[in-house]
C-alpha cells in the first residue's frame, strides 16, 4: 500500500516538472505579450499544484497546509494573469495576427 | 520498497535541477526583456517557480515548515504582481 502510494506520488512529481517545462518553453518561443500569458499561467496552476497534491499524498501527517496552499494558487493565478493582461492591453502593446479587436467599443479601452 | 524510494529520490533531486534551469532561464528574461508587461510575467513565473522550489525542499526533506515559507512568499508574489500590473496600466499604485 505505501509503495503504490509512492508510486503515485513519484508520477504526479514527473507531470508537475513537464508542465512547469512546457510552461517555461511556452514563455520563451509564444510571438507575442497575451499568448505568453497563456502559456505562464499552466505554471502556476497546473505545475505548482501537481507538486502540492504530491506533497498532501505522500507526507501525509500535515496535509492542511498544502491544501490551503493549493487553493490560494487556484485564486491568484487566474486573478494575477487578468491583471497583466489588462494592464498590457491598456499600454497599448500589440497582439500579433488578429484579425478582429472585440475590445474597441468596451470600457476596456484606452481612455 | 527500497528500490523505489531511491527512485523516488532520484525523481526529486532531477525535479530541483530542472526547476533551477527553468529559474536561471526566467532570470535571464527579465533582464532581457522586450517590455514591462514581459518583465513583470517573467517576476511572476519567477516567484512561482521559487515556490516549485521550496515545494521539492519540502518533499526531499520530509520537512513541512518549506511550504510555510511558499504560503508567505505565493501571497507576497501575487501582491507584488497586482500592485505593479496597475501601477504600470493606471500610472497610479492607489
Amino acid at each position: 500500500m505505501d509503495s503504490v502510494v509512492l508510486f503515485i506520488a513519484a508520477l504526479i512529481v514527473v507531470l508537475g516538472t513537464l508542465f512547469s517545462i512546457v510552461g517555461v518553453v511556452g514563455f520563451i518561443r509564444f510571438p507575442d505579450v497575451y499568448t505568453r500569458l497563456h502559456a505562464t499561467g499552466k505554471v502556476g496552476v497546473f505545475g505548482v499544484v501537481l507538486l502540492l497534491i504530491a506533497v498532501v499524498v505522500w507526507e501525509h501527517l500535515s496535509w492542511g497546509r498544502g491544501l490551503i496552499l493549493v487553493f490560494f494558487l487556484m485564486l491568484a493565478g487566474p486573478a494575477t494573469a487578468h491583471a497583466l493582461a489588462s494592464a498590457a492591453y491598456r499600454i497599448g502593446l500589440p497582439m500579433k495576427g488578429v484579425e478582429r479587436n472585440d475590445l474597441v467599443h468596451t470600457s476596456e479601452s484606452k481612455s | 520498497m527500497h528500490i523505489l524510494q531511491t527512485v523516488f529520490a532520484d525523481i526529486l533531486y532531477i525535479s530541483l535541477l530542472v526547476h533551477l534551469v527553468l529559474i536561471s532561464i526566467c532570470f535571464w528574461r527579465v533582464w532581457r526583456g522586450e517590455n514591462v508587461i514581459d518583465r513583470l510575467m517573467g517576476f511572476e513565473l519567477l516567484t512561482t517557480l521559487t515556490l516549485a522550489v521550496l515545494v521539492l525542499l519540502s518533499l526531499i526533506s520530509r520537512q513541512i515548515i518549506y511550504i510555510d515559507l511558499g504560503l508567505a512568499l505565493a501571497v507576497l508574489g501575487f501582491v507584488g504582481t497586482i500592485a505593479l500590473a496597475k501601477y504600470v496600466a493606471d500610472d497610479q499604485m492607489f
